[in-house]
């Protein structure tokens, strides 16, 4: 009994709404933004150009080929640079921090990864055209210096499937950085030293200890390139124009509907996008927490 | 026979020296602490002896085989990391069994050697646990099991028990101490607890600064220490100042009142400044008729510890404390009141610096 007079503060009836206070704005922020903008998108894809209820557009998404083509073409966009920027990703983050790289480089990394994995949409796409496109300035140093035109002379096109993924990519791997240091920071010098002192090598160490406790990490932070890619719009629109119809395209095109028009469908594409990023996040979430209860 | 030799193994990290001239030869089935406060060198001698770190000069050998330059993975020995180092990846008896998987034995002889480990540290029941799901009691016997499976030559110990709570730490002791004696295996324990190391090894080696202070028995170490560091480190102790009075009968002062000593004082000359140092526990009420070593002492304190009490007691211009066992009826003096203490010559020792 005399234990709980010990916290008067946390059973004052006066302090109980000042502790919501803080999160007021967020709570806000999160209705106007996030909860009525998926109930439109919910309530959009079930309701036909009359306002009347309507299941069309949703039995739609599994009936036109193009829909289906276009969800199928982000998620292999989406999963060639997950797993792309995932490996490259890793490779950088591993050299930084148990590479024995020096350390000032890893501040650098780290600095160059935090402002490149926000560098997206129109200005990510202008910068690869000038430097990769069919006049940039790679494409013509390439040109003046090996005599190769990357256009005529090989398979590279940036306007393509390689051209978008390789400019996803740019913000894809420092993302990775950012996330795999700290899980590689927490692989401990004891366990290297445990298995090097029962009688593993280097290759044994990491196949049977490192990697395993690590794979959750890799995989979770590969999914969240996943949705990160997947819900991409701008870079691909401002670098293709339309070309390459992944699903976020064809979306802007019904709902803005210079050539396409039915909202409703857009809505209901929109919600397909929402179930996939979802199920990544879910996925996610259940591997970052068998890491965190490996890693801590 | 010696199992494991130290011989003028050193270990310089830039101009630092971590560890000076270290020598020590351990026998077979023996259990030998390293001793002393942080930076002293302890745990880079064990890791010396592990392979995690080279001598700058020295020999560390196995049975007379020279393994000052072999790989860890080579050396046949098993180490216990204070902060367990289980892998998380792998359950209880996974853990146990890695060190036989990676040495490619059969899968018949790991099951076996898995299940009489985990017998050994009384964990049968937690053979499909993942470390996160243990204590750390449980996780640090799992650790101990891990090492001891692989039979190593010799079994390091870095601070095994320093992560766990008090009560855990002394049960687990007598537990470490019982496994390495039932299986005769050879054991260097750090440590920078003094209760740890007197309670388990068969020798201790008191380290300060990288060198050897003294190596001895826990016996030798705490009542014969040889050096005030060693004497200070090991038990509780009183320091004063003395001076030789007569280096033929061990007689010296301290603040005008005269002692004997049984430290043979013969290489010193008379006037020589002296450290004294005299255990708390050694000095008694002169109830008994001693020849040596009575002298008038002012009662200034009395603080009970428990089990011991202890007095703050005055003789000449020194302070010294007493220790005396608790008895409910145990008769103390009045504070302020002057008493006639004594001890024997052989608690009256005169240490180097």
């Amino acid at each position: 009994m005399a234990q709980t007079a010990l916290n008067p503060k946390s059973s004052s009836p006066g302090s109980d709404w000042k502790k919501w206070l803080g999160v007021t704005p967020f709570f806000l922020f999160a209705i106007l933004f996030l909860v009525l903008p998926s109930l439109r998108l919910v309530m959009g894809s079930f309701t036909n150009d009359e306002g009347r209820f309507t299941f069309a557009n949703v039995l739609q998404l599994f009936q036109q080929q193009s829909i289906l083509d276009a969800y199928w073409l982000s998620i292999r966009i989406s999963a060639a640079t997950a797993i792309g920027g995932g490996i490259f990703g890793f490779l950088l983050a591993y050299s930084v921090t148990v590479g024995g790289l020096p350390k000032p480089l890893r501040s650098a990394l780290i600095t160059f990864s935090g402002v490149a994995s926000n560098f997206a949409g129109v200005p990510l796409a202008f910068a690869f055209i000038a430097t990769l496109g069919r006049t940039g300035f790679v494409t013509a140093l390439i040109k003046n210096l090996f005599g190769v035109n990357l256009y005529t002379q090989t398979e590279f096109d940036l306007y393509s499937f390689w051209g978008l993924s390789l400019t996803y990519m740019y913000f894809q791997f420092p993302l990775m950085v950012l996330i795999m240091a700290p899980a590689l920071d927490g692989l401990k010098r004891e366990w290297r030293e445990a298995a090097e002192n029962l009688g593993a090598s280097t290759a044994q160490y990491w196949f049977r200890v490192a990697f395993p406790v690590l794979l959750p990490s890799i995989l979770g932070s590969m999914i969240l390139l996943f949705g990160n890619a997947f819900g991409a719009y701008a870079t691909a629109y401002a670098l293709t124009g339309g070309r390459l119809g992944i699903i976020t395209i064809q979306i802007g095109a019904q709902i803005r509907g210079d050539v396409l028009h039915n909202p409703g469908l857009g809505y209901a594409m929109a919600m397909g996008m929402v179930v996939i990023m979802a199920i990544s996040l879910m996925g996610y979430s259940w591997l970052q927490k068998r890491s965190e209860r490996w890693l801590r | 026979m010696t199992h494991l030799a130290l011989k003028n193994v050193s270990k310089h990290f830039g101009d630092f020296t971590a560890v000076k001239d270290f020598n020590l030869d351990v026998r077979k089935g023996e259990f030998v602490s390293f001793l002393g406060p942080s930076g002293c060198g302890k745990t880079t001698t064990l890791r010396m002896i592990a392979g995690f770190e080279i001598p700058t000069e020295g020999v560390i050998s196995i049975e007379g085989i020279d393994i000052t330059n072999k790989a860890p993975s080579q050396r046949n020995v098993g180490m216990v990391f204070q902060s367990y180092a289980l892998f998380p990846n792998m359950t209880v008896a996974q853990n146990i069994g890695f060190g036989l998987r990676i040495r490619k034995e059969k899968e018949s002889d790991i099951t076996d050697r898995v299940k009489e480990m985990l017998a050994i540290i009384n964990l049968e029941k937690k053979a499909d646990s993942y470390p996160y799901q243990l204590s750390g009691g449980q996780m640090q016997r799992v650790a101990l099991a891990r090492a001891l499976a692989i039979r190593p030559e010799v079994l390091l110990l870095d601070e095994p028990l320093s992560a766990l709570d008090a009560k855990i730490r002394v049960s687990l002791r007598a537990e470490i101490r019982s496994i390495q004696q039932k299986l005769g295996i050879t054991a260097i324990y750090v440590t920078h607890d003094q209760e740890e190391a007197l309670s388990l090894s068969d020798r201790i080696v008191v380290m300060n600064m990288g060198e050897m202070e003294q190596v001895g028995t826990p016996f030798e170490i705490y009542n014969f220490p040889t050096t005030v560091f060693s004497a200070n480190f090991v038990g509780t102790l009183n320091n004063a100042n003395g001076e030789v009075v007569d280096p033929a009968n061990g007689t010296l002062t301290v603040d005008g009142v005269k002692f004997e000593s049984a430290t043979d004082l013969k290489s010193r000359k008379k006037g020589d400044k002296v450290k004294v140092a005299i255990r708390p526990e050694r000095f008694s009420f002169a109830s008994e008729i001693r020849k040596a070593n009575v002298v008038d002492a002012k009662i200034e304190n009395i603080t009970f510890l428990g089990s011991v009490v202890r007095i703050q007691i005055k003789i000449g211009n020194t302070r010294f404390n007493m220790d005396t066992f608790n008895n409910p009826f145990l008769e103390l003096p009045k504070i302020g009141s002057t008493e006639q203490v004594t001890c024997s010559k052989e608690a009256v020792l005169v240490l180097d610096e």
